[in-house]
């Protein structure tokens, strides 16, 4: 019941301020009014068709209406804006607007960018001076913009710095409720950032054959001793589509490959998904039904020890019971349950035809691989060659097999 | 005119229907029941079915009495935990076990577009997959959705009785899994009594590496941090292991990563591992007065 205290406290705060603050709020609102009819007749004149701006009380938008998208105009519209006058009427509403246009200047991710916003705010004005004010939020609507920017600079992974954290003591005080959002972040944020035990570069880079390389290569940490090839199909004679292919293959797989029944088909299997951070990828299986004799073999060694129905003495007329099987054959970790995996390939095109120029360029380090029948098995429809999914020119066939989610 | 209207926003302050607000509303002063608003009413079925239902369910339920109480007079638990040994929570290769979770996505509730199915595998595994996607309706309230969910029952006695799981022999999580490269939430939920311990739930994040190779994941419950609704308390205590209700996964549409996801799971063990020593590993010092937990 104690968490729950503060709460109420709060509520009964926000309460107060709202019913204090309702007189100036009509004044504000008639000046939104005329902004509006003025930004009516702007846009009519400029044509411009952004829209965004509706939803806003500040109806001046000057990030919708900008012109030219970079990080400079941002901080510059921030600095106009600091420097019109210098009472800075209507910042958090300038705030938010600021922060909703984030995607659109592509700052997001820019820890400068949250600091010129929070630097908007008056320093020392906010500061509670009395333990009433320090309690019930003081300038609640103040305090909950920056919250926000905080939480959107959670969302997109910007961690803060000190330097911000002076900031913010300028601004709200030792008291203020964004510092101890702040607090919390810089606890917690550095805890889970470098947690994954595959780490990637931040952010993963646009090109798919790299994301391919980093896919691969994340797959084969399975086996310590895989060999990642980028391979061109342009080095076969006969192939259609010309490509790239990211193949991963460790000897171990080789060696499974060479003692693997020639009357046994392998299947080329996909295509499936895999994710490098945002980005999308599918990949290709080579893979073998599971030798279900070996396994078998390998579960009649594992004996149960809690069994006590069948104990052997070993005295009388029997030899003393050996471990079965000592020098017997290890399972490998490519040997699933499942099935066994004999390569991993990601290629350019995603098309049967690269698949099939994969196999003759895996067939030159295993030769065996020229004896064994392979069979594709598709999860969907995989087109045959390259042309077939180039309808839209302007799309490179090489970006076909990547959904970057952004779109 | 302008009267009337200020009048009016006055009155909705006190009146919790339909109205605009301009501060952040915090309605936590006590919660009406578990689902805190998201309970979809359902037909309740007449008398007569309630009583032939009823007395269907007793012969299991009797069956189920009948085994706790031999166990109890046996008096036989088990005392040593063998290091190294898994011993499986939920299986997936056991049979009837899709009927114990449930799936639950964003899209329940017309909040967002998310897909999500629990069935088996080829592999005969369990296979949790589906599109979480973080497009929603924009009415100006819900701000962030894309997720994606499962969860096991609430764990329970013969006649319908809640009871909780206990784990305090245990130190580690294990769980053999297959996944597509996208990092899952694992939640362990310790519902309490009360409505402030409603939504208790110890997380932490199983990486999957993707590929076609199943990846075992040992994580020590050490690990798991409290939240609630959501958000990372500031109180942090270890997880209670005798108090868990529910254990699931979910997944989230977060930063960009709308599309398909795929996570197989064979099984969910739990292991005893003596080398792992550590209690807690968030610190645990005093904190300022009237900042921690406001």
């Amino acid at each position: 019941m104690i968490r729950k205290l503060p709460c109420i406290l709060r509520f009964h705060g926000a309460a107060a301020q709202t019913l204090y603050r309702q007189q100036p709020n009509i004044i504000l609102t008639r000046n939104y009014a005329a902004d509006a009819k003025d930004n009516r007749n702007n846009e009519k004149t400029r044509q411009s068709s952004t829209g965004s701006s509706k939803s806003l009380p500040a109806a001046r938008n000057p990030f919708a209406i900008a012109q030219e998208k970079t990080k400079n105009t941002y901080l510059t519209m921030v600095e106009i804006f600091m420097e019109r006058d210098i009472h800075r009427r209507n910042h958090v509403e300038f705030i938010y607007a600021a922060l909703k246009h984030m995607a659109d200047f592509g700052v997001e991710h820019d820890l400068e960018v949250y600091k010129a916003l929070i630097n908007v705010m008056p320093k020392g004005k906010f500061i509670p001076k009395n333990i009433f004010q320090a309690e019930f939020m003081h300038y609640p609507k103040q305090q909950q913009c920056i919250i926000d920017l905080l939480e959107q600079m959670e969302d997109n992974g910007v961690m803060p710095d000190y330097e911000m954290e002076a900031m913010l003591l300028n601004v709200f005080g030792q008291r203020g409720h964004p510092l101890r959002k702040y607090w919390r972040m810089m606890y917690w944020m550095p805890k889970f950032k470098n947690l994954s035990p595959w780490p990637l570069p931040d952010p993963v880079p646009d090109d798919t054959l790299e994301i391919a390389k980093l896919a691969v290569e994340r797959m084969c940490t399975v086996d310590l001793r895989s060999k990642i090839d980028v391979l061109e199909t342009s080095e076969l004679k006969d192939a259609l589509d010309d490509t790239w292919i990211v193949s991963g293959m460790s000897p171990e797989q080789s060696k499974l490959l060479r003692e693997h029944s020639k009357q046994k088909a392998l299947y080329i299997e996909g295509p499936f998904n895999m994710w490098i951070r945002n980005r999308r990828i599918n990949y290709f299986t080579l893979r073998a039904d599971a030798d279900v004799d070996f396994l078998a073999q390998l579960d009649e060694r594992q004996l149960d020890e809690d069994d006590v129905t069948k104990i052997d003495v070993p005295f009388f007329g029997r030899a003393p019971p050996r471990r079965h099987n000592q020098l017997g054959k290890l399972r490998s970790v490519h040997q699933q349950d499942d099935g066994t995996i004999m390569a991993i390939c990601a290629t350019g095109t995603s098309t049967k035809d690269s698949l099939l120029s994969w196999i003759r360029l895996l067939e030159r380090g295993n030769p065996v691989l020229g004896e064994i029948p392979v069979l594709f098995r598709f999860l969907s429809a995989v087109p045959a060659k390259a042309e077939e999914i180039e309808a839209p020119s302007s799309v490179p066939a090489k970006a076909s097999d990547i959904n970057s989610s952004s779109n | 005119m302008q009267c009337l209207v200020r009048q009016s926003q006055r009155l909705s302050y006190w009146l919790p229907a339909a109205q605009i607000h301009t501060t952040a509303v915090q309605r936590t002063f006590w919660e009406r029941e578990k689902k805190s608003g998201y309970k979809t009413k359902l037909p309740e079925p007449s008398k007569k079915q309630l009583i032939i239902d009823g007395l269907r369910d007793l012969k299991a339920e009797m069956k189920l009495w009948r085994e706790e109480v031999t166990e109890q007079l046996t008096s036989d638990p088990i005392l040593v935990f063998r290091p190294g040994e898994i011993d499986v929570a939920f299986d997936f290769k056991a049979p009837d076990v899709l009927e114990k979770w449930t799936v639950t996505t964003d899209a329940d509730h017309g909040e967002g577009k998310s897909n999500a199915t629990l069935e088996l595998s080829a592999s005969g595994a369990g296979l949790f997959h589906g599109e979480v996607s973080s497009q929603h309706t924009k009415d100006g309230i819900i701000k962030r959705t894309g997720y994606a969910n499962i969860r096991t029952k609430r764990v329970r006695k013969s006649f319908k009785r809640e009871t909780t799981y206990d784990w305090t022999q245990y130190n580690m999580l294990v769980l053999k899994v297959r996944g597509d490269g996208r990092s899952y939430l694992i939640n362990l939920h310790t519902e309490g009594y009360f409505d402030l311990m409603w939504n208790d739930i110890f997380h932490y994040v199983l990486y999957t590496r993707g590929g076609p190779h199943w990846q075992i994941a040992k994580i020590p419950f050490s690990k798991f941090f409290l939240s609630s609704k959501g958000r990372i308390q500031d109180r942090q205590s270890p997880i209670p292991l005798n108090c868990i209700t529910h254990f699931g996964f979910s997944v989230a549409a977060k930063k960009g990563m709308d599309g398909p996801f795929g996570l197989e799971i064979h099984y969910v063990g739990l292991e005893y591992d003596p080398s792992h020593q550590e209690e807690f590993a968030y610190e645990m010092y005093k904190t300022p007065k009237y900042i921690v937990a406001t």
